[in-house]
């Protein structure tokens, strides 16, 4: 198998940086523009990503999962460090955008990656009032707090569906359970 | 902290501040609470509810092109990490007193600073006064005894190499030749790091040198204390006087290997920096972070 793009930046081939933001660029891009406030705070946040990525491609390990996930752990850590360094400005999204995002299929999920298809699996398990949180969570970048008034919810359902639901997702995807079960 | 074989799976607690910390982000006394924590299991349960979040968000997430302006100034930032060398470069703590080698350099700094203090110091001061406010904050610091968990080890800390052995091809110009370059020329920014009061800063000299054009720079420390790069990471900060000084901007992470005496980091900034002001060295977690509390200030410097 050739090396990835990740594989050949970590082994200092420059023409593989360009390839990087080709094929990453969408997703990175995507991520930042949900998860940040502006317009500019996404193009910082992307740049600042992509730093990540590539001082860190030498930590992929592609038999411990897709490219697509790394990129997306590396970028979801950024992200909410911001989100919550700047956690005292106004929410960053009006209730209609929250509206407008939606799960993949598992079907269409599969194209992204079979993280996300068996990711997307886990979610069929779930009750709707779960999903939601997860989606508030994870795709709208909501802390469990926000949640919890947004949804009218105790803290500790909140808690409890994000555990839950990880925890599936980790179960269906076969990541290193130990130890660690569906507790509610 | 338990042996691998005896380690038990996660608690309650634990597993309730991991996920947490996936979705939401800790607060210090949560990310206290998690460092006393058993560190590699918490390394490895963390990395797994991070792999599960990822998947989740990516099946969620519709993809979107980036700007073309965006794209071109990635393509730029990764040019310049390649050309001003990915890699830190060190030189090996001499058996007995300092390498005479890196004195030439430490004088070179300090002539430069020297004339450039002379010339503005109201200037210096305002900047000055913000680092002493870094420095106020480390006292609760210095000590911190606390374990630490493993790290998140999503962010590689910058690759090392020794310099000791000789290159088989001809190579392009080291960090540290690439800074000797810089020194010289004088539209760069030059800057003498002060060393703060913490442990791993006793005894230290340093100094940066900033092109506001290549918006490269380089530090140079001898006597910075080496640090386990699975633990902590120092961070290099720039203090840019067009932005919010609350927030100084990420110049990447480097390690000290142990029996490395003299050390020169080429500086990566995250963002461009507009008016270089100061430069600071943090201690942070394993990977570094977006935006520093400032509390464990190891060295600091404002530009004259």
């Amino acid at each position: 198998m050739s090396p990835s793009v990740l594989q050949r930046i970590a082994s200092g081939e420059q023409a593989a940086v360009r390839e990087c933001i080709a094929e990453y660029g969408a997703l990175v891009w995507s991520l930042a523009r949900r998860l940040t406030r502006t317009p500019s705070d996404a193009e910082d946040a992307t740049q600042e990503i992509f730093l990540d990525i590539w001082r860190s491609a030498g930590r992929f390990d592609a038999s411990q999962g897709s490219d697509k996930v790394f990129i997306a752990m590396i970028a979801r850590r950024r992200l909410i460090d911001r989100l919550r360094k700047t956690s005292n400005e106004p929410p960053m999204d009006s209730v209609d955008v929250l509206e407008t995002v939606a799960w993949s299929d598992p079907g269409t999920a599969s194209e992204i990656s079979h993280e996300a298809e068996r990711a997307t699996l886990a979610l069929q398990e779930l009750r709707p009032e779960q999903r939601e949180v997860l989606e508030l969570g994870l795709l709208h970048g909501l802390s469990q707090s926000e949640i919890a008034a947004r949804l009218g919810m105790p803290l500790g359902t909140v808690k409890s569906f994000m555990r839950r639901g990880l925890i599936r997702v980790r179960e269906f995807m076969n990541i290193d359970a130990e130890g660690v079960s569906a507790r509610v | 902290m338990s042996e691998s074989g005896l380690r038990g799976p996660p608690d309650d607690a634990m597993v309730d501040l991991l996920v947490k910390q996936v979705t939401d982000g800790l607060s210090s006394a949560e990310q206290r609470e998690l460092d006393a924590m058993d560190a590699a299991l918490v390394g490895r349960e963390l990395r797994a509810f991070e792999r599960a979040a990822a998947a989740l968000t990516l099946a969620g997430t519709t993809l979107e092109e980036p700007p073309a302006a965006l794209r071109a100034l990635l393509e730029q930032r990764g040019a310049e990490l390649f050309a001003s060398s990915t890699v830190v470069e060190f030189k090996k703590a001499p058996p007995s007193p300092p390498a005479a080698a890196t004195a030439p350099l430490q004088s070179a700094s300090s002539r430069s600073d020297g004339s450039r203090r002379d010339a503005s110091r109201s200037g210096t001061w305002g900047w000055l006064a913000a680092a002493a406010c870094l420095i106020l904050a480390i006292f609760g610091w210095i000590r911190s005894p606390e374990p630490v968990p493993a790290p998140i080890a999503q962010v590689e800390p910058t690759p090392v190499a020794p310099i000791s052995e000789p290159q088989p091809q001809p190579q392009p110009p080291t960090p540290a030749e690439q800074r000797l370059a810089m020194l010289a020329s004088a539209d760069a920014v030059k800057v003498t790091l002060g060393a703060t009061k913490d442990p791993a800063a006793s005894g230290v000299t340093g100094d940066a040198v900033w092109d506001p054009q290549s918006q490269t720079g380089f530090l140079h420390f001898v006597g910075l204390a080496s640090n386990d790069p699975r633990v902590r990471q120092y961070q290099i900060w720039v203090f840019d006087g067009n932005r919010d000084k609350r927030y100084p901007v990420d110049g990447g992470v480097f390690d000290v290997p142990a029996g490395v005496s003299e050390v020169v980091i080429p500086i990566h900034t995250s963002l461009s920096i507009g008016q270089a002001k100061a430069f600071a060295v943090t201690v942070e977690k394993a990977g570094g972070v977006v935006v520093s509390g400032l509390g464990h200030v190891v060295a600091l410097g404002a530009v004259g």
